[in-house]
């Protein structure tokens, strides 16, 4: 695997820049320029611009990819003219929409008509910068990165039910309040689920955890909890079956009815950064992240990037798997959703945690092997 | 609190406005509102030839054009006292079928599509898709066919007809297999529809509700056993038929018609086959203005001598029993023409089959009346 | 002969109102009857003669009288049955067949909006396919096509 971190590169670049500018420019300013803070501020900010670049890059494509499985799951070609296969597709969609004029109902509250977007998206981007992609190639060391990407993940209702609320809407109040029942009801058994992995792995770190899964993937040994959290996670992220905030047969678009334009690319951008998300969330915790079994011969993991190689790939498999349901699944009705959320989700996710529990004390289980570093 | 779901809104299919009293997700009255898809078509009748009233026809309803074509014909025929060819009756009959097929895969695709289940949604316009190539064939239209005339059809289906048609229909059987697994098949479906908009058996015959709504409801009546028309009195099929009033069962009871259509579709592939003739009446009076009539002193009817006459038709088209009443006073127009919808009436019964369910279900509800507001508002 | 069994049947309950019976063309047969026993009429054929169904109601305007025609149906006959009153006079009305069939509640508004006939009790007597404060009624011979400049419209308020 490679040693050279992202930071590392932003650092590079920044160090580069800076000393470069610095070293044609008169003394005062030279000495200012060439100061380590400096430097450190833009490495900072060149990192989280590329970190930013990248996600978005990724998140488009996420729905390049979404369109292409559906088209095929529908016996059509999806998107195939703008640009080979329709790649540049979701480009141009998004500069039409940045071009529109964003309209604001009269009665709609100023404040949180625009608030809410901006903020569902900045938040959702927010959790890239806290997601180890591979090794080096995050932020830095958070003991704690798991529960602070969760917590930033369940910002999301708040922001939603302003945007709902704000606009004045009939349609939008509802797909509001079904939107914060829905997550509400769905964040218990997904923090639930996750208690498992800590449990078994004994970190809040997401690299400790990926670390620990090299040869022991949890999906096995902890089925139950990635069940569950793979169900949580739909309902998160209001995909279907679990799409009802914004049931486009009954609520028209829900709570996003009254937005058009850059505010609404920002909710739909928004969503597929939370599946993105979701989905890098599921392969972190459950599917080893960006290692391979050390069985695996040493070519598949030793070229560069192979890290992020891997990683990406197994990301678009469980997102494929999203799609999959999308395309072959019924919308749920809310009462059913509530009532599968906290009468059958939360016991299964208290299951899973005593199971995880007894996995501990057992430590090694006949299939699956034993469990690697407890204790440690 | 009351919700305009309408005139454009996902849920409607057409141009009309569910007006939905809710408390919290609970409908508590609703009010259909229609209206906004009204085109006059009885009162444009007044002014047109017999045969340029088939052109409106079609408009009528857009899924279920030819059926509609029907309607009209046979209560004009009764008014005129002019009878089809035997083979036009036949032909009239395919297409009826063909027609049947085509609304209720359209009907299907849009109701599981409101379910939130995208892909059945573009399966069903694929499938229909080769229906209306057949239509096409032998009508020149896809959605407006103007293929019936008083008297007869236009023109008789292309050499190679009946073999194309046969292959759409072995395609199609197994597309319903499809069908079936992917909806019946789902949990999440059956826990969506069963017990769902329920409309007992009583009641429908009260509101007047026809149908596979009222089949849904375990009364086996359809025009085409009760009271045969054309020539279903010579065809072999079993009248669809569920006991449980609610969506599923009409759910049920439209797969099965499906199959029954092809059923009948069928043998009058065999029939057509094999009995050849005129598909147009001769002698038709000049002034119906009917193409390829024959136009010699034998065929010219003075309207002096034509009878005048009232006449009823009753059609089981898709959506339910459709009559049309048609007054001839002896005029080159008809004078009055009335037409019952089977929807209209579908539809003035929501009341009855909404209250006391949620808002979620108001579209699998409303998917499973099979809405066509074309004819509601004719 | 049918319609003869029809009358006799009908006589009990609604002798006096019936005026005739007679066929028609697509239909068992046609009873003719005063508007002023309609109620009368309708519970007979509904409840005596098993027609349960109402499949249509609708009126034409004869330009001297208003006729409104009722089509029914029967599931033990298999049969369809027409009822028909003529309306005189400048405000024709009949009583509403909602007590009997509640299926005639659209009907009957569709048919006092297009024809202007009214249905006396009728529960819900709103427009149906006109705009609410719409002031004609467009099935009438004497509302000739053609004449956009008689047609305004006032804007629907919702």
């Amino acid at each position: 695997m490679s040693n050279v971190t992202l930071f590392d590169v932003a650092n590079g670049l920044a160090t580069l820049l800076l000393t470069g500018l610095g070293s044609i420019l008169p003394q005062p300013l030279h000495g200012w320029l060439i100061n380590p803070n400096l430097i450190f501020a833009l490495a900072a900010t060149l990192f989280g611009a590329i970190l930013l670049g990248a996600s978005m890059i990724n998140t488009i494509m996420l729905i390049w990819f979404e369109r292409k499985m559906l088209g095929r799951f529908m016996d059509r070609r999806g998107a195939m003219h703008v640009g080979y296969a329709g790649l540049l597709q979701n480009f141009a969609d998004g500069l039409k929409l940045f071009r529109k004029h964003t309209l604001r109902p009269r009665e709609a509250d100023s404040l949180g008509f625009y608030a809410g977007p901006t903020a569902y998206m900045v938040t959702s981007v927010l959790i890239f910068g806290i997601l180890p992609i591979s090794t080096g190639w995050s932020s830095g060391v958070l003991p704690l990165s798991l529960l602070l990407a969760l917590a930033i993940f369940s910002f999301a209702p708040l922001f939603i039910f302003i945007s709902a609320w704000s606009s004045n809407n009939k349609y939008s109040l509802l797909g509001g309040m079904r939107s914060a029942a829905q997550m509400i009801a769905y964040e218990v058994p997904i923090l639930l689920a996750v208690v498992a992995v800590i449990l078994v792995s004994g970190s809040f770190d997401l690299t400790t955890i990926v670390n620990l899964q090299q040869n022991y993937w949890f999906w096995g040994p902890l089925f139950l909890a990635l069940l569950v959290f793979v169900v949580g996670m739909l309902a998160e992220m209001e995909r279907i079956p679990f799409d009802l905030p914004e049931a486009e047969a009954e609520l028209v678009e829900g709570w996003n009815t009254e937005y058009g334009g850059m505010l609404f690319a920002f909710f739909m951008l928004a969503d597929y950064v939370r599946a993105l998300v979701g989905s890098i969330l599921v392969v972190l915790l459950f599917l080893g992240g960006w290692t391979l079994p050390s069985y695996v011969p040493s070519a598949l993991t030793s070229f560069p990037l192979a890290g992020i190689f891997w990683f990406m790939l197994k990301t678009y498999i469980v997102f494929g798997v999203f799609v999959w349901i999308r395309a072959s699944l019924p919308r749920v009705r809310t009462d059913q959703l509530l009532k599968v959320g906290w009468m059958r989700m939360i016991p299964l996710s208290l299951l899973s945690v005593v199971l995880a529990a007894m996995l501990v004390l057992v430590r090694c289980l006949p299939v699956f092997g034993c469990v690697p570093g407890l204790g440690g | 609190m009351w919700v305009n779901m309408g005139p454009q809104h996902p849920m409607t299919h057409g141009l009309w406005n569910l007006r939905v009293k809710i408390d919290g997700e609970l409908i508590v009255d609703v009010d259909p509102e229609v209206g906004y898809l009204h085109r006059g078509i009885e009162k444009i009748s007044e002014d047109r030839h017999y045969n340029e009233i088939i052109t409106l026809m079609d408009r009528c309803c857009y899924v279920a054009g030819i059926a509609w074509e029907h309607v009209y014909i046979g209560a004009a025929e009764n008014a005129l006292h002019i009878t089809a060819p035997e083979r036009a009756q036949w032909l009239r009959v395919m297409c009826d079928e063909l027609q049947r097929l085509a609304s209720h895969i359209m009907w299907y695709a849009a109701f599981v599509q409101d379910l939130g289940l995208m892909s059945p949604f573009l399966y069903g316009m694929r499938d229909r898709d080769l229906i209306l190539d057949l239509f096409q064939s032998f009508t020149g239209g896809r959605l407006t066919y103007e293929y019936n005339r008083v008297g007869g059809v236009r023109n008789d289906v292309p050499s190679g007809f009946t073999d194309r048609c046969r292959k759409v229909m072995d395609w199609l059987m197994d597309r319903f297999v499809e069908y079936d697994r992917l909806c019946l098949g789902s949990e999440i479906f059956r826990r969506r529809c069963d017990g769902l908009g329920v409309l007992k058996a009583k009641e429908c015959v009260d509101l007047g509700v026809t149908g596979p709504m009222l089949r849904s409801a375990g009364v086996a009546r359809d025009l085409r056993k009760d009271r045969p028309y054309a020539v279903y009195d010579r065809v072999e099929f079993d009248v669809a038929k569920a006991d449980a009033a609610d969506v599923t069962a009409r759910y049920l009871v439209r797969m099965e018609e499906m199959r029954q259509s092809v059923r009948i579709v069928r043998q009058t592939l065999d029939w057509l086959d094999h009995h050849p003739g005129p598909v147009l009446a001769d002698h038709l009076p000049r002034w119906l203005g009917a193409p390829y009539a024959p136009m010699g002193n034998e065929g010219y009817l003075l309207k002096r001598n034509f009878p005048r006459g009232t006449g009823f038709a009753a059609v089981e088209e898709p959506h339910g029993e459709a009559q049309a009443y048609v007054v001839n006073t002896g005029g080159e127009h008809p004078y009055r023409t009335k037409f019952r919808s089977p929807v209209f009436v579908n539809l003035s019964a929501a009341k009855h089959y909404m209250i006391g369910y949620r808002v979620a279900d108001i579209p699998p509800i409303m998917g499973s009346v099979d809405i066509c507001v074309g004819e509601v508002d004719r | 002969m049918a319609t003869d069994d029809l009358a006799t049947q009908l006589a009990p309950r609604a002798g006096a109102n019936i005026l005739a019976v007679e066929p028609f063309q697509g239909l068992t047969a046609r009873v003719r009857f005063r508007p002023e026993g309609a109620l009368d009429v309708f519970r007979a054929v509904h409840d005596d003669l098993g027609y349960d169904h109402l499949s249509m109601v609708g009126a034409i305007d004869w330009v001297d009288h208003r006729e409104v025609f009722y089509i029914v149906w029967s599931d033990v006959t298999k049969q369809y049955l027409g009822l028909s009153a003529d309306l005189t006079g400048d405000a024709p009305h009949i009583e509403s067949a909602t007590p009997v069939w509640p299926s005639a509640n659209w009907h009957e508004r569709e048919a006092w909006e297009l024809v202007g006939v009214a249905f006396d009790h009728h529960p819900d007597m709103r427009h149906l396919l006109m705009p609410d404060d719409y002031a004609f009624h467009p099935l009438l011979r004497s509302f000739k096509l053609h004449e956009p400049e008689e047609l305004e419209v006032k804007s629907r308020s919702v």
